[in-house]
């Protein structure tokens, strides 16, 4: 008998341990997201109409404080969540793309030299957290926005509004061109030069007012009080996040009041993000994430009717730092774009690239009609060109570190570009870092990147918008976004130029956009290897027939509803 | 009999000792003898250990393979390369990104992964990489390992308090947990020659993390060891510290090293996976079996072959050791001469 007490005892201990450990996982499991239960509970009833609405997102918004945030995660949530003085149209596609009043009470009025805006706040208005509105917060939240810094604080405030980029730099107290009087409600912005998209920079979450006094720096897991319709609660950093409607909103025209609540949750596995959805225990699957080509068969047999493809104004791209070896030789950025074969690429990303060699995409106005400079991209890459460019350049066997993203298919799309880099002539290696902190990893210009994956999506229809990427001014020692350093004076100057033009004239100028991408695509200071089409897919759960794809946001989560 | 029990550890309940006190040993046969033909009538554990025997000269050919056979190397991808299977011709990759499936021909023979890259290829790399991974990890746990286990144990005092301290600190920590965090930091910078990307990281890592596995139990058993008779009578000689632990310790200490390893091993390889698959350890376009199960599962269900193989790789030869580890065991066991005897 004895010798069996001991493996006897060795049972009941391990199955005490066992019970102990599931029972304290249980219990911090529904501490700490009892949303995420409800949500699930919801979820897995199928066609239940009540609960949140559970959105599936790969990556982690790079920040959901306004003041910082600037990926397309942060941006779907904090549009609904911070109004600017001006905002967009809730409108299916680019009719989305139209301005509207948001917390002014009016489009701002434009002086005649197009370098004075005027706008009145809307009376009775109130944070997410009760407090009252005023005028003066504007000027807060464009000091908070350019001194935390958000990655367009640089081009859009400091190249545009008189006395920012000396805030910006520490050298004035405040923004000598933003005036407010908190008893009218009116407030004045003075620019530095005319600018035709300035109703779109007032427009950007980064401009929607916080209150004054909210803390000088980026708050990730605990954003400030906003204006709008919903609010972001219950952030767990990488986990899940809540939008949940805002109790202090109050109605503006043009701008609906949303449906349900919205329940978010990051998972890096896009694969089981889509399935998540086509079982339906997950409501809407990221438009910014790609459906792997595997799972690509059996979404369009058994959901045709919630799926389709969208196509957006981005471009995806190699950025190539022209500041340092190999890339600051023009001759080792053009075999980069004469022998990427884009066919390839269009392949790793489950076919939903479309080819082609210019930055504006093909939907923007000023996207070039003549032929790429470096060949067809539609015909794959000229790889024995690429490897004699390289021994042009004298660039043969410069390290070159390629930085990537871990999901699917930017790792993919970036292992290939090194194979790439490696057959012309070069010594890469790829350096893969997580999503959440891409950006803002090669953003800082200490880091110095030499190459790797970036892409762009419209924050509104004019290409200004895409050449904040490429101006000098816009780099910045952290959040910078134009990850090649580019700085062309010929770029700069046209492009402060042609950004003088009102969006509403923008026609008349396309030539001009064109010629100066044409030249942008001449001298290879960037590699675009496509222009990516977006999944719109949505569990049975979703009433489409109110739902609205955005054409900058995607998803207009205030119009999604359960059917 | 002088049996010390590795409380605590995930490994073998029992630590052997040397086969002294052993009476049934016939004349003229060794300790090392005995077990060796112990060892010889376990057939499983034999058949297992060919088995990993296999696997690692599989293995080691992996550039002959790849350069003789498959014609592609292991970060090669091919996504718009059109490959003849049977008559017909099929690109590696489909329009949509679904990978072409077992050829069972010498180029794509088990098929090509998200990347349009040779999934056997990288299946021989990766093994080969798991494989040195795991050795060096071993060599680190166990030297390491052994090393503050005999000076904590037969020091005792002020030494033994300030490595049972550090063991402490690193057994609090979840060897997962602590080897991603590890893993990562290390991964990003580097660390001194080592680069970020090397193999070296993990390998290092995972030797870091298992040290307390080892070295815990080996204490225990020399700090009976060290009130032995023999090591009494060593003191009595004059020898030196180093000398009794070198001498008089440390071969005592042979049959628990020797079983050791293996489940070293075989732990080593299975968080070496653990690791490369939370992208934590071999960092791409290296391949391990940990990272091509990553890597194969946004390609579920169509191409199922890209996590199926890896996985059975790992399970085959994770499962060869620790039953080859298991036979040895009960190899050097003492206690294994009344099955013997049986």
């Amino acid at each position: 008998m004895k010798r069996y007490v001991r493996p006897l005892a060795a049972w009941l201990l391990t199955a005490v341990a066992a019970l102990a450990i599931a029972a304290c996982g249980g219990s911090s499991s529904s501490s700490s997201s009892s949303s995420a239960a409800t949500s699930s509970a919801a979820a897995s009833s199928g066609g239940s109409s009540s609960g949140p609405i559970n959105v599936v997102v790969g990556t982690a918004p790079d920040s959901l404080d306004p003041g910082f945030g600037y990926t397309t995660q942060a941006a779907e949530a904090d549009w609904l969540s911070y109004t600017g003085l001006t905002t967009y149209a809730h409108a299916n596609g680019q009719a989305g793309g139209q301005v509207i009043p948001g917390l002014a009470t009016a489009l701002p009025t434009v002086s005649a030299d197009g370098k004075t805006y005027t706008a009145t706040l809307r009376p009775g208005l109130h944070y997410s957290n009760g407090a009252a509105v005023k005028a003066s917060d504007f000027a807060y939240t464009i000091e908070r926005s350019s001194k935390i810094p958000w990655g367009g604080a640089g081009q859009f405030y400091g190249g545009t509004i008189v006395g920012a980029a000396d805030y910006a730099a520490g050298k004035a107290k405040s923004i000598s061109g933003i005036k407010a009087d908190d008893a009218t409600g009116k407030i004045t912005i003075h620019l530095i030069a005319p600018y035709g998209a300035f109703d779109n920079v007032l427009a950007f979450p980064s401009s929607g007012l916080v209150p004054s006094g909210t803390p000088m720096k980026n708050m990730p897991n605990s954003p400030p009080p906003g204006v709008g319709p919903y609010k972001i609660t219950n952030v767990v950093a990488n986990q899940s996040f809540q939008v949940v409607k805002n109790s202090h909103w109050t109605p503006i025209p043009g701008i609906p009041s949303g449906f349900s609540d919205i329940s978010v949750k990051i998972s890096s596995n896009v694969s089981s993000n889509a399935l998540a959805v086509l079982q339906n225990s997950a409501d809407v699957f990221d438009w910014a994430d790609t459906i792997p080509g595997s799972l690509l068969p059996q979404i369009q047999s058994q959901a045709s009717s919630r799926y389709s493809k969208k196509v957006m104004n981005s471009t995806y791209y190699v950025f190539m730092n022209t500041k340092t070896k190999p890339f600051s030789s023009q001759l080792a950025r053009e075999a980069v774009v004469t022998g990427l074969d884009q066919r390839a690429m269009s392949r790793l990303g489950s076919g939903t690239l479309i080819p082609g060699c210019f930055f504006l995409p093909p939907q923007m106005i000023g996207h070039p009609t003549g032929q790429c400079p470096y060949g067809n991209p539609a015909n794959g890459g000229d790889l024995a060109k690429a490897k004699q460019l390289v021994k042009q350049s004298g660039m043969a066997g410069t390290p070159v570190t390629v930085w990537s993203e871990t999901r699917t298919p930017r790792q993919q799309w970036m292992t290939y570009y090194t194979q790439f880099l490696n057959q012309i002539g070069f010594k890469a290696s790829q350096k893969v870092i997580a999503d959440a902190t891409y950006f803002p990893t090669i953003g800082s210009l200490k880091l110095n990147p030499q190459t790797g994956f970036a892409d762009w999506n419209q924050d509104f229809p004019n290409p200004i918008d895409f050449y904040l990427l490429v101006q000098g001014s816009a780099i910045q020692q952290t959040n910078n976004q134009n990850f090649g350093q580019v700085n062309d004076p010929h770029v700069n100057s046209t492009s402060a130029k042609l950004g003088a033009t009102p969006g509403s004239k923008l026609a008349s100028i396309a030539g001009q956009w064109q010629a100066l991408d044409s030249y942008l695509a001449q001298k290879a200071y960037i590699g675009v290897f496509g222009y990516q089409t977006f999944p719109a897919f949505t569990s049975t759960r979703i009433d489409l027939s109110s739902a609205i794809f955005h054409g900058l946001y995607g998803w207009d989560w205030s119009s999604l509803k359960l059917k | 009999m002088a049996t010390t029990s590795a409380s605590g550890t995930e490994f073998s309940g029992e630590i052997p000792v040397s086969s002294e006190g052993v009476g049934e040993i016939p004349p003229g046969i060794g300790p090392w003898q005995l077990a060796w033909r112990r060892l010889r009538r376990n057939k499983t554990a034999l058949f297992f250990g060919g088995l990993f025997l296999l696997i690692v000269v599989l293995c080691m050919l992996a550039p002959v393979y790849s350069h003789q056979i498959a014609h592609a190397g292991p970060a090669d991808g091919f996504p718009d390369k059109q490959i003849h299977v049977g008559g017909t011709t099929e690109y590696v990759l489909g329009v949509t990104g679904i990978p072409i499936g077992p050829t069972w021909h010498s180029r794509f023979f088990l098929g090509a992964d998200g990347s349009g890259r040779d999934v056997a290829v990288r299946l021989l790399y990766g093994g080969r990489n798991s494989l040195e991974i795991g050795a060096i990890a071993t060599i680190i746990t166990m030297i390491l390992g052994v090393l503050l286990g005999v000076v904590a144990g037969y020091l005792r005092g002020f030494s033994d308090g300030v490595i049972r301290f550090g063991l402490d600190v690193l057994w609090a920590f979840p060897a997962v947990l602590l080897g991603v965090s590890l893993g990562v930091s290390i991964a990003v910078g580097g660390l001194g020659p080592i680069k970020g990307n090397s193999l070296y990281v993990p390998a290092l890592v995972i030797g870091i993390v298992y040290i307390p596995y080892v070295a815990r139990p080996v204490r225990g058993q020399v700090l009976g060891l060290r009130e032995r008779e023999f090591v009494d009578a060593a003191r009595q000689q004059g020898l030196s510290h180093s000398r009794i632990m070198l001498f008089e310790i440390l071969p005592n200490l042979a049959s628990t090293i020797v079983v050791f390893m293996p489940l070293i091993l075989a732990n080593a390889i299975l968080l070496e996976a653990g690791l490369s698959y939370l992208g934590a350890g071999v960092q791409p376009p290296n391949a391990s079996w940990g990272t091509m199960i990553s890597d194969g599962i946004n390609s579920i269900p169509a191409a199922f072959h890209n996590v199926l193989v890896p996985g059975i790789m790992l399970v085959l030869t994770v499962m060869s050791i620790n039953v080859f580890g298991d036979g040895l065991r009960d190899a050097l066991d003492p206690r294994a001469k009344v099955r013997i005897a049986h």
